[in-house]
């Protein structure tokens, strides 16, 4: 393993003086002079001679950079080193792999990179504490030894999958909690009744959460196909009860009166007016759900029109961005994306529409176990566009709307426009005998 | 890169599951993204016939393999051993559920395998054979050699328990709070008012060359349009056909009534359509739920209900369906909620020649306000709007609306104020509105002509050439308006550096040009344009250079193994010998990492084999290379400019770092040419004005004063970032990254190497329609006039 140190120079250092302004600001600290932001970089599978040459060309560039062998401290400077943790994907690691690999040609090399911040100052062990506390999101990074080497230990073989034996009989409630389960007790209950009766067997853990997985709301709408029972209107002859009627009579226009009433059906009554009445006369109807898609003319070079399709989705991303702002708005835009593109369409514009509390609140107001407004605005904004403006998406419109109660949790939503011809998108039912391939970044 | 790991799992349910303050430390963690291998899987979906070889495709999301490729079939037999990870050590459980990003799971025919691996292999993506598809009625799962999922697809489909709710819909109350009376200063400023064109600055607006209203519109690029619009992607042609997206939400209305909130949001998210330009009638909206988590409360559950029905009532009176929508019901932690939340999303297809944008265009031109008024339960007369959009657009496809824009929520004085920012044109106004109330279905318009009666338009004033809003006799000066309006977010989103750099250092311009033509004609010169993992403007680039003339080919280079970096060197080294010329284009080769743009691309200029072929082209075979945003990194940082050779740099060596405002930059500059010295300015004069797009995040130019000016004497610097009459500026309104000197381009000695920031290839017809200057920059033509 050979280790190197990159510290930008004086004039060049804008996060290190963000950081530092930002730590003043937000937790007082007039004891901390001044800070530095060293990057460090532990490399394997390199010669000395190759190492020096990706430091030179790679990890470091001599107009901005200093580099170092060794971190020395003065006696009034403290430092400490934040990594990400394990599995999480390091794009600054990655890619400093991938350039090695291009300068040496040879198999792709290890790379760990960590940030090490370096503190002066006569701090106290909690004002530290503090510091670090606001540094390390521990979500996704973790404090790391500033002297050792990082390293992955190989990992273990894992253990085979058990089966949970005595599920079917134990009280559901019990096992939800024991396996953390998303599922109702009377889910469980239900399974118990499934692997009981139907299969004559208990389940895999796998298979319980495969299960979880596929029946919870984010992938299923289980609120939104909740079967409404009975509505009370506190003002029966107000606008909602009307609108409500005026729905049920829809409801049975369409002949859906055997239909349950739920949320989703109240969703999607609109579309299903329009479509029977005629007047949603360009909607792509398929069996497949990627993205809203609808069939559009479009002329080229004022050729004759041409059949396109216009596909368009929308996503959230609240719960991610709210605890990790970076990787959770770069991953609502990510995943936006990938829906019309699973229809086979090329995104094109995207927009994005957040909801946050006053990002003006000063830090010292922010909850216990919720990172500040201003920290969760700034840093999703900078996931968001980063993501964006890599894949090379032009997003056309960005707003921020503040209320107080987003205080609870975020609103981070990703929407996207994307177009073919529709002659490039063919659709067929699945036979037996097909196969599924699986598209996408390499094993690493 | 997009391989299954731990640290997704959990990621459905965790965001299922109700929230209490442990949130930061034990929930399920979050993914990273990488965008670099997403594009690629874009350009593998751009090939027609590879999508026609597909029946269904799925893409991986949060539910992972189980539900990415479960749902493709209801019978299947899926191989988790064949499913790539990112690490060792994965069991069973986790290779089913993990979330990973950047995968896509496709259905075909068992003879396709082949085809599909060779074809995602030539775009650097690995693709497996995972799964099979059976008429069994069970999914199966295998892991090392056992069976650890048998699933009867009855019972999966089933969604678990039907739950059943008992709902309790609260009265609703529409109606405005009564609020302070403020000033239009202290509105403007009020947060939900406030500019955010600091947050907008960060995203790029320009890749594709289809946007048809840039985010911050006029002279000032700084009135938002009402809606989005861009040119439907092309790789080759032109075409009008375009589409507008907008958006509708109130929060404040949405807590006082759900029911009205939803109902506005839907109608507000059209009004915007209809002001950009759009046509009511071809609208099509698609919807997102935010609600709280409802648990067992019957009243609870009365919010997401009466915000479906207020949908529902404003899709069943539009005639406008919404076809698609998503919903998010964990908006909880601890006893917090959000407030109830739908945003609407309009989408209509239509011309990018209709588009409009808000900001005023002329003085002397008469200001109407057309209404559409609000029955007793305070909806939306739903007729009427419908009439009078549709005249509106009747009106604007004649030509008869210079300027509109709707007021919505922050009412009409700041729409004006918005309205007169963007060209620092003024406004007389007489009206007995309430200038800071909320003004939804409310359109304000610039026209000359008379409007046609259907909009029942009434005139409310004149706009004038003095940069002042004066209302009801009252004046505020625009620039007394616009610090309002944008003081508020700079603390959060800056639109200005904290430490500009100011020294300028002044360039003559070059006028003893004498440059040189190709030795030998060769029509259509062939352009080979590298795609690296991380660029995304190797479309824009080749579209620009066949519209020129060129013979354009895109090399996609590929290091998933050190077979594919050999044969990739290989190639391009090959290919820059049978071209006459080699572009660099724009991106995030590698994502700028690490910690430094256009490594990636440098390191491959450095090998030895592409080395020589680049020194070839320029020294021996009269060839041409340009190299725009990441490409001009790129040459920079091997020496290309301004040394004309491949070296190490030296601590003095220029190079382009950080913009000053430490953060992405996309806006538009005015640039001037200082010197046609290079093949590639040949088609222009030295004092020429271009506005080019900028998008970037490195792009300050750094060099020592001596350089500049030997840089300035031998004609290199080829163009400048200045102001709109065309002087060089450290102001960074108009140099937005810093640049030394305010150098936007340079050129190698013998001027046939060019790097610039400025994307000249983002432009055409209807592009940016509301940024003012000559858009058109020839480089491309003349680049290839050089082999004419």
């Amino acid at each position: 393993m050979n280790r190197i140190f990159v510290e930008k120079k004086a004039g060049f250092n804008a996060e290190a003086r963000h950081l530092l302004h930002d730590l003043h600001e937000s937790l007082g600290l007039p004891q901390l002079e001044r800070l530095r932001i060293l990057q460090r970089y532990d490399v394997g599978g390199l010669s000395d001679k190759e190492f020096a040459e990706a430091s030179r060309l790679i990890l470091s560039e001599p107009q901005v950079d200093t580099v170092s062998q060794t971190l020395e401290l003065a006696s009034n400077e403290s430092a400490f080193a934040v990594e990400y943790l394990p599995g999480q994907f390091d794009q600054r690691a990655d890619s400093a792999a991938q350039c090695m690999q291009i300068l040496t040609g040879m198999d792709r090399p290890e790379v760990y990179s960590a940030r090490v911040i370096v503190l002066e100052g006569e701090l106290s062990a909690e004002q530290l504490q503090s510091i670090k506390n606001y540094v390390i999101n521990a979500v996704d990074s973790h404090e790391v030894a500033v002297e050792e080497m990082s390293q992955r230990a190989a990992a273990k073989p894992p253990d085979d999958v058990p089966t949970l034996e005595g599920f079917n009989s134990k009280s559901p409630a019990e096992i939800r909690k024991e396996l953390g389960l998303a599922m109702s007790a009377q889910d469980v209950a239900f399974c118990q009744d499934y692997f009981g009766k139907k299969e004559g067997r208990e389940p895999t853990l796998t298979e319980i959460k495969v299960l979880d997985t596929y029946w919870s709301d984010h992938c299923r709408h289980t609120t939104f196909l909740t079967k409404i029972d009975e509505v009370e209107f506190e003002d029966p002859d107000g606008p909602v009860a009307k609108a409500w009627k005026s729905y049920l009579e829809t409801k049975r226009q369409l002949g859906r009166d055997d239909k349950p009433v739920t949320l989703m059906d109240i969703a999607l009554i609109g579309m299903r007016e329009l479509l029977a009445s005629g007047e949603l006369d360009n909607l792509e109807v398929s069996e497949e759900v990627n993205a809203a898609s609808i069939v559009v003319p479009v002329s080229i070079d004022d050729g004759p029109e041409q059949e396109w399709l216009v596909m368009f989705k929308n996503e959230t991303h609240n719960h991610p961005t709210e605890i990790e702002p970076f990787g959770g708005a770069a991953t609502c835009l990510g995943g936006c994306i990938r829906d019309p593109l699973s229809g086979r369409s090329y995104v094109y514009q995207a927009m994005r529409v957040t909801g946050a509390a006053d990002p003006l609140t000063p830090f010292a107001d922010t909850l216990p176990g919720k990172l500040p407004q201003k920290k969760i605005c700034q840093i999703a904004a900078h996931g968001y566009s980063s993501y964006g403006n890599q894949i090379g998406l032009a997003t056309g419109q960005v707003a921020e709307v503040y209320h107080p109660g987003y205080v609870a949790k975020r609103l981070e939503i990703g929407a996207v426009v994307a177009a073919a011809p529709r002659s490039q998108v063919y659709r067929a039912s699945p036979s037996p005998g097909d196969v599924i391939l699986l598209i996408g970044g390499h094993r690493s | 890169m997009g391989g299954t790991g731990r640290d997704g799992v959990g990621g459905a349910t965790g965001s299922s599951k109700e929230h209490d303050d442990t949130a930061l430390e034990n929930s399920a963690e979050v993914q990273k993204g990488d965008a670099p291998t997403e594009r690629k899987i874009q350009r593998l979906f751009r090939n027609s016939e590879l999508t026609k070889k597909i029946k269904i495709c799925n893409d991986f999301g949060a539910g992972g393999v189980s539900v990415a490729i479960g749902e493709i079939a209801p019978s299947l037999v899926i191989n988790l051993d064949a499913v790539p990870k990112k690490y060792d050590g994965l069991d069973g459980t986790e290779l089913a559920i993990s979330e990973s990003q950047e995968r896509m799971a496709v259905c075909v025919e068992r003879n396709e395998i082949d085809y599909f691996i060779a074809e995602a292999d030539k775009e650097n993506l690995e693709c497996v054979h995972v799964a099979d598809v059976t008429d069994s009625g069970r999914l199966i799962m295998n892991w090392r050699g056992m069976t650890i999922v048998d699933l009867s697809r009855e019972f999966l489909d089933t969604n678990g328990v039907q739950l059943s709710a008992t709902i309790k819909v609260a009265k609703a109350d529409a109606s405005d709070p009564a609020l302070d009376k403020v000033s239009l200063s202290e509105h403007l400023a009020s947060l939900n008012v406030a500019s955010e064109k600091g947050l907008g600055e960060r995203f790029d607006g320009s890749v594709g060359a289809g946007t048809v209203l840039w985010p911050f519109g006029g002279s000032q690029q700084i009135t938002p349009p009402d809606a989005m619009v861009a040119k439907m992607p092309l790789l080759e042609g032109q075409t009008n056909s375009c589409t507008y997206m907008s958006w509708g939400f109130d929060p404040y209305l949405s807590s006082r009534s759900p029911f009205h909130g939803a109902v506005d949001a839907i109608t507000e998210s059209v009004c915007k359509i209809v002001a950009a330009g759009g046509r009511l009638r071809d609208i099509r909206l698609t919807l997102q739920e935010y609600f709280p988590k409802l648990g067992q409360d019957p009243s609870r559950w009365g919010l997401p209900l009466a915000s479906l029905l207020g949908a529902w009532h404003a899709q069943h009176s539009l005639r406008l369906a919404a076809i698609g929508g998503k919903d998010s019901m964990s908006g909880s932690f601890n006893e917090l909620d959000v407030p109830p939340t739908l945003v609407s999303f309009a989408l209509a297809p239509g011309f990018a020649s209709h588009a409009r944008s808000p900001e005023f265009k002329l003085a002397g031109s008469t200001i109407s306000l057309v209404k559409i008024e609000r029955d007793r339960d305070l909806l939306p007369d739903f007729e009427a709007l419908k009439t009078i959009a549709e005249a509106i657009h009747q009106a604007n496809a004649q030509g008869d609306i210079v300027s509109m824009h709707h007021a919505g929520s922050p009412g009409i004085g700041a729409g004006l104020a918005k309205m007169c920012f963007g060209n620092l044109i003024g406004a007389d106004i007489r009206t007995d509105e309430d200038i800071t109330a909320s003004a939804t279905l409310c359109f304000i318009i610039e026209h000359s002509d008379a409007l046609p009666p259907e909009l029942k338009a009434l005139k409310i004033g004149t706009t004038v050439s003095e940069p002042k809003l004066t209302i009801n006799g009252e004046s505020h000066t625009l620039c007394e308006l616009q610090a309002a309006w944008q003081g508020t977010l700079e603390p959060i989103y800056p639109t200005l550096p904290g430490i500009p750099e100011t020294r300028m250092i002044e360039v003559p311009l070059f006028t003893t040009c004498m440059r040189d033509h190709s030795s030998s004609a060769i029509t259509p010169p062939r352009v080979i344009i590298p795609a690296f993992p991380g660029t995304n403007s190797e479309y824009d680039s080749a579209k620009a250079f066949r519209e020129a003339g060129a013979q354009a080919e895109i090399l996609v280079f590929r290091n998933l193994t050190t077979q594919h970096i050999e044969e990739s060197v290989k190639q391009l080294a090959e290919a820059i010998s049978q071209s006459q010329i080699l572009m660099l284009p724009g991106g995030f080769s590698a994502g700028d990492e690490p910690d430094g743009s256009a490594k990636f691309i440098a390191t491959v200029i450095r090998n030895p084999r592409v080395a020589d072929a680049v020194m070839d082209l320029i020294k021996n075979r009269d060839g041409l290379i340009l190299g725009i945003c990441n490409g001009f990194q790129a040459l920079i940082k091997t020496g290309l400019v301004p040394y004309g050779e491949i070296r190490d740099p030296d601590a003095d060596s220029p190079t382009l770092v950080h913009n000053d405002i430490n953060r992405h930059i996309s806006c538009y500059a005015t640039t001037r040419v200082v010197s046609t010295q290079s093949p590639w300015m040949a088609l222009g004069q030295v004092g020429d004005l271009h506005a080019v797009p900028l998008s970037h995040g490195e792009g300050k130019f750094m060099a020592s004063e001596a350089m500049v000016k030997q840089l300035a004497v031998k004609g290199q610097i080829a163009t400048q970032y200045c102001d709109a009459a065309g002087k060089p500026s450290m102001d960074p309104r108009f140099n937005p990254n810093g640049s030394v000197a305010a150098i936007e381009g340079i050129t190698s000695p013998c001027g046939r190497v060019l790097g610039k920031m400025g994307h000249s290839e983002r432009a055409g017809k209807q592009v940016a329609k509301n940024i003012h200057g000559d858009k058109l920059q020839p480089v491309f033509k003349a680049g290839v006039g050089y082999f004419s």
